[in-house]
């Protein structure tokens, strides 16, 4: 219960900075072993803060736009140069962190939840609902992420929150099926059998012991598909079917006058894929750390 | 190089080449002679790239150059422009006509011997079918240029040849409105049954015009080839291909590449400068008649109260819109009221200051920050809350709407309006458009001619076909009518002078700026004449390669 | 081996049906009234008379469940209506198209397999040293591009140092192919660059694997050449895994492919899947949609299938599952 294991109720103080201390040199010996998905968890972290700080960390309003510096090269004022109407790229880049952070995270988070559910009911019921629901996640399965995730957008129309379950739903099946067959593998040991020998019902079964012992494939998936998903929303919006203008949003700032300005700027599409491509190297870089700590035996190489 | 920059406000001499009724005119035959310094050679393909593919081939149906341009060739119209002076007509289909002393009837005398890409002779049969198809559309069929030609009281065969339209009320204009470039003659035996399906000419194009559709294949490729039994002077080129290109970078190296000839629709600064700087390529901009409107859903709370709507328009930087959209679109130019730059017509700058927002323009020196705390408080008395949410409708393809809605978003997000922009594709942004399912929708205008019976007969009436806000005015109608018919030029300008002032003040439409579009070709590519007017002069009869 | 065939077949086609059901639920349901697109709603105004008569003319009027066996039918007898975009059949746009998609996605596959296979054994081959440092960053790299980006990066880069645009008129394959190969080379590296990485990263720990294994170091000893011991030996092993994880990443291909198609222009289904759905034209979006997912379908069914063929294990396994 307490890390050293003295424990007196003056000494309680003490008791819980040693255990913070103990875990912070905890954090730093694995950072150490895993320096690539230490610096993914830095990187995640800048995002976050900026993304969080936006208002005060912005340097200019992302939308309102300076007439007298259309798409300028970057320079000292404007730091990565201003886009074909005058809107100063850093800034949008940071208020559109916003964004692909609430959506990463969001489709992630919903699609792994309603996945896992799905996974876990139907690995623990077996029979028809089982099979119901493996054909069911198959057929979601056969539809690339993209596709699916554009009539879905394109159906519920681009506000934000339409865009996070637009991008959850190729997440489901996946999730589902790691899920699935996680409950299987403690189906096949006795575990279960025994948990519903003392009396425990379905659910507190489900919840209480089925759920901890998948966590660690979920939380792989969940971050691998931060990744995509934050991916697969930039080209949503480059599409032009889901964030809209004049919003800022990593895949918006590559789409319309920044394709007919790029050769005479091209800091407007480059900036806005670079963001999107640390993130999403950040995420893949601290997946696989997360992956390397839980289960080094995991095949590495694919979700 | 014949170059042209964009100026702030371009000075176009534009002499009033009306025809007043009254006057029985009989126009002889002007068979066009355009001036050419070398001999014109045959033969050879010319090969174009618009900014996309035609959604359909119906001329009558359609509002999009992407149609028009490819159609253009293919068909006839009565009258058309003159390349040489884009005030005057010149005969079309219509070899002679002439209008009566009291001004009320029309009689159009057609060509001899004109047969339709399918080889059926041209009777009077079609014009009148294709005339009253435009104004009284059958059902199914889409017009959006019906009211403009709605001072016509009947049209009638005096003949095999010969056309006669009786008008309600004498109308100088009236010309120009059967000639508007879109107002093309279609075959009455192919069309009408086409029509009673619902279909129109949607994917067929059989006309009288110097080239005809030989290939189709969406995505890649349209043709055109000379049509051997054309009335007029049998074209010089032997093809046209159109090539649909979405970016106008990969436009502009297409045809550094020489792997097209020649692109009509520049809307870049960006892109045109860099074509600019290539030997061997001609560019020039020139104005056209296209401005960019701000229309809020009159049917839509709160935009039905005057003061929101005043509040809209003096938000709205005009000179800091040009300066912006104006390179992304070509939205540089602007006009003093609701008549082309330059326009005999234009009002005065004191005029036009009247009225909110408008001392924003260019060269006016009105303080944006004064009417933007007017504006405030606008919005205030008339009970909107801070951060009201507005979503501006636009079309995604084409900058002077999408670039004209952003900027309008972010300008009226300073007077506490929470704007954003639905970028749609053309389809459903029509569709919404038409249903009056908007708040605010950034439109630009593209008429097809400049006169006032074009300009606000289309725009600025509760019938014309641009009336997306759905108000009603009788008294703007009235107003309209009345200088119409007017025949004497002085009453005639005051009575424009007097619609403008009054549309301007209902805030119905929130006027912006004026586009002009750019176009490049390679200067091998000889005859083609720009006017100020995307549509005007695009059969490419007297176009000729220099190869 | 043919009950196992028979197994995945059944299944196959299951999934075919959830996915046109899926298909028919999304596509029902896009807003932008299909009978006001129909009606020709460019820039006037349609009556409600008229609305209705095209709704009831398309049967869109009709129970739901109708509408479906309707067009589940059609899609037995191959038609899947007509496209109001473009006024031709939507088979006959898709099978135009067909050719342009397909030739991506193999080019795309052999891009990776050929690049990304070798990249991995030399990886593993020199692991720990700046080759493999290098090769291991580049595949890092790969795995985060977003294609799209690097699809307009690609663009500019050749825009502004070769003058280069799109094809204006985009060779099939039969006709030049030469040519064809060379237009749709850098859609196809843009496609395949995910494929590559992924190839590459899971070569080199396969490699790392089996070139520890005790009779790697026999071979060794016997004195064969390291072409031999690495390529013979070792690689036999990573085919397998390979040929799971293209399939695995078979529907993500074609997710990127979509949008590839679309920063390029070229006139393949995914460009078609875009402008469809974006032009809400809901007879070609379900056709297409279907189709594209279909493909998936079939795909994991060869996969597996051929996975079966390569692994007697999988057919004994395959029976429990």
């Amino acid at each position: 219960m307490n890390a050293t294991g003295l424990s007196k109720a003056g000494d309680s103080g003490a008791v819980l900075d040693s255990r913070r201390d103990s875990r912070l040199r905890a954090l730093g010996r694995i950072s150490r072993r895993h320096p690539l998905g230490a610096f993914g968890g830095f990187v995640l972290l800048v995002i976050v803060v900026l993304a969080v700080g936006a208002p005060y960390l912005a340097p200019f309003d992302p939308v309102d736009g300076n007439s007298a510096a259309l798409y300028s090269p970057p320079n000292s004022i404007y730091w990565l140069g201003t886009d074909g109407f005058g809107r100063d790229i850093l800034s949008r880049l940071i208020y559109g962190a916003r964004i692909s952070l609430l959506v990463g995270l969001g489709a992630s988070l919903l699609g792994v939840g309603v996945g896992a559910s799905i996974g876990i009911i139907a690995g623990y019921r077996g029979g028809w609902t089982d099979i119901i629901a493996q054909r069911v996640m198959d057929a979601m399965l056969a539809f690339p992420m993209l596709l699916l995730a554009l009539a879905m957008a394109a159906v519920l129309g681009p506000a934000l929150h339409n865009v996070i379950i637009a991008l959850a739903m190729p997440i489901v099946p996946r999730a589902a099926r790691i899920a699935r067959s996680s409950v299987l593998v403690l189906k096949a040991t006795a575990f279960i059998e025994a948990a519903r020998a003392t009396g425990c019902s379905s659910a507190r079964i489900m919840l209480r012991h089925v759920l901890p012992n998948t966590m660690a494939p979920l939380l792989i998936i969940a971050t691998a598909y931060l990744g995509l998903a934050i991916v697969q929303e930039a080209a949503l919006d480059y599409l032009g079917a889901g964030i809209q203008e004049p919003q800022a949003s990593w895949g918006l700032m590559m789409s319309g006058s920044a394709t007919t300005l790029a050769l005479v700027a091209p800091w407007i599409v480059i900036f806005p894929g670079l963001a999107i491509f640390l993130m999403v190297l950040a995420s893949n870089l601290l997946g696989d750390a997360i992956r390397d700590l839980l289960d080094p035996k995991l095949q590495r190489d694919y979700p | 190089m014949k170059t042209s920059r964009p100026s702030n406000c371009s000075a176009i001499s534009r002499r009033d080449a009306l025809k007043t009724a009254g006057v029985a005119v009989a126009a002889a035959v002007a068979a066009p002679r355009w001036a050419s310094a070398q001999t014109p050679k045959r033969g050879g393909t010319l090969r174009v790239s618009n900014g996309g593919d035609p959604p359909d081939f119906d001329v009558h149906q359609s509002a999009t150059y992407l149609t028009q341009f490819v159609g253009a060739p293919c068909y006839s119209t009565l009258l058309r422009a003159d390349p040489r002076d884009y005030n005057r007509l010149v005969a079309d289909l219509a070899e002679k006509w002439d209008i009566s002393p009291d001004g009320k009837t029309v009689t159009f005398q057609l060509h001899g011997g004109v047969v339709f890409h399918d080889g059926t002779p041209l009777t009077a049969e079609d014009v009148i079918y294709s005339l009253d198809r435009i104004r009284k559309p059958p059902r199914g069929i889409v017009s959006p240029r019906k009211g403009l030609l709605g001072n016509i009281a009947s049209i009638e065969a005096a003949g095999p040849l010969t056309v006669v339209m009786r008008l309600t009320e004498p109308q100088p204009d009236f010309l120009f409105m059967v000639s508007n470039p879109y107002n093309v003659i279609v075959p009455k035996k192919v069309c009408e049954p086409l029509d009673a399906q619902g279909q129109g000419m949607k994917r067929h194009i059989v006309g009288t015009g110097p080239f005809r559709l030989t290939q189709a294949i969406d995505g890649q490729i349209y043709e055109l080839s000379r049509f051997d039994s054309y009335f007029g002077e049998k074209a010089y080129l032997d093809k046209i291909q159109f090539f649909p290109i979405k970016g106008e970078v990969e436009r502009g190296a297409a045809l550094q590449g020489k792997r097209i000839d020649a692109s009509f629709f520049f809307p870049n600064e960006a892109v045109l400068s860099t074509l600019r700087k290539v030997p061997g390529i001609t560019e020039l901009r020139r104005p056209t008649p296209t401005f960019v409107n701000l229309i809020p859903n009159v049917q839509r709370k709160p935009f039905d109260d005057i003061r929101v709507r005043e509040a809209l328009s003096l938000a709205v930087d005009r000179e800091a819109f040009i300066k912006t959209v104006g390179p992304l679109a070509g939205a540089f130019y602007h006009s003093i009221g609701l008549m082309p730059p330059g326009s005999p017509y234009s009002l005065s700058a004191e005029q036009i200051k009247q009225f909110g927002g408008y001392d924003t323009l260019p060269g006016l020196g009105g303080n944006v920050a004064a009417n933007r705390q007017r504006a405030i408080s606008l919005l205030e008395q008339a009970g909107v809350p801070k951060d009201f949410k507005i979503v501006i409708i636009t079309r995604g393809d084409l900058p002077a709407f999408r670039d004209s809605a952003i900027n309008v978003a972010a300008q009226l997000k300073t007077i506490g309006l929470d704007a954003t922009v639905d970028v749609r594709d053309t389809g459903s942004f029509y569709t919404m458009e038409t249903k009056g399912d908007f708040q605010l929708v950034a439109h630009s205008v593209a008429m097809g001619g400049s006169v006032p019976d074009q300009i606000f007969g289309e725009g600025y009436t509760s019938y014309g076909g641009r009336n997306y806000g759905n108000w009603k005015d009788d008294a703007l109608d009235n107003l309209f009518r009345d200088q119409s018919r007017e025949a004497n030029p002085q009453k005639r300008t005051e009575l424009i002078k007097k619609f403008q002032l009054e549309f301007l003040k209902t805030y119905y439409q929130i006027n912006l700026a004026w586009v002009g579009y750019g176009a490049a070709h390679l200067n091998t590519v000889k005859g083609w004449v720009a006017l100020p007017d995307i549509y005007a002069n695009m059969q490419m009869d007297k176009v000729w390669l220099d190869a | 081996m043919f009950s196992f065939i028979l197994q995945r077949l059944v299944i196959g086609i299951v999934t075919l049906f959830g996915v046109a059901v899926m298909v028919f639920i999304i596509m029902r349901v896009i807003p932008g009234d299909a009978a006001v697109m129909l009606s020709g709603a460019g820039a006037g105004v349609v009556s409600e008379e008229e609305l209705a008569q095209v709704r009831s003319k398309m049967g869109l009027d009709r129970p739901v469940v109708i509408q479906f066996a309707d067009w589940a039918g059609n899609i037995a007898a191959l038609d899947l209506g007509t496209s109001l975009r473009t006024g031709n059949p939507v088979i006959k746009d898709i099978a135009r198209r067909f050719p342009y998609t397909a030739q991506i996605v193999v080019m795309a596959t052999l891009i990776a397999v050929c690049l990304g296979i070798p990249a991995g054994v030399l990886s593993a081959r020199y692991a720990g040293t700046w080759i493999d440092r290098v090769l291991q960053a580049l595949s890092i790299g790969g795995l985060a591009a977003p294609s799209f980006w690097v699809g307009l990066i690609l663009i500019l880069g050749l825009v502004a140092l070769f003058q280069w645009s799109a094809p204006l008129l985009w060779e099939p394959f039969w006709v030049s192919p030469a040519k064809s190969l060379a237009q749709l080379f850098w859609p196809a590296l843009a496609v395949g660059l995910r494929q590559l990485a992924l190839i590459a990263r899971m070569t080199r720990s396969i490699m790392l694997e089996v070139l520890g294994e005790d009779y790697i170091r026999t071979a060794r000893a016997k004195g064969l050449s390291e072409w031999d011991v690495v390529v013979r030996h070792g690689l036999s092993n990573g085919l397998l895994p390979v040929v799971t994880l293209i399939g695995f990443e078979f529907s993500a291909l074609f997710g990127g492919l979509i949008i590839t198609e679309a920063v390029f222009s070229v006139p393949g289904l995914g460009q078609y899947v875009v402008a469809s759905i974006l032009n809400r034209d809901y007879p070609a979006a379900q056709g297409i949609v279907l189709v594209l997912a279909g493909i998936v379908v079939l795909g994991n069914l060869t996969v597996d299938l051929i996975y079966g063929w390569l692994d007697p294990r999988t057919r004994l396994r395959g029976a429990q599952a």
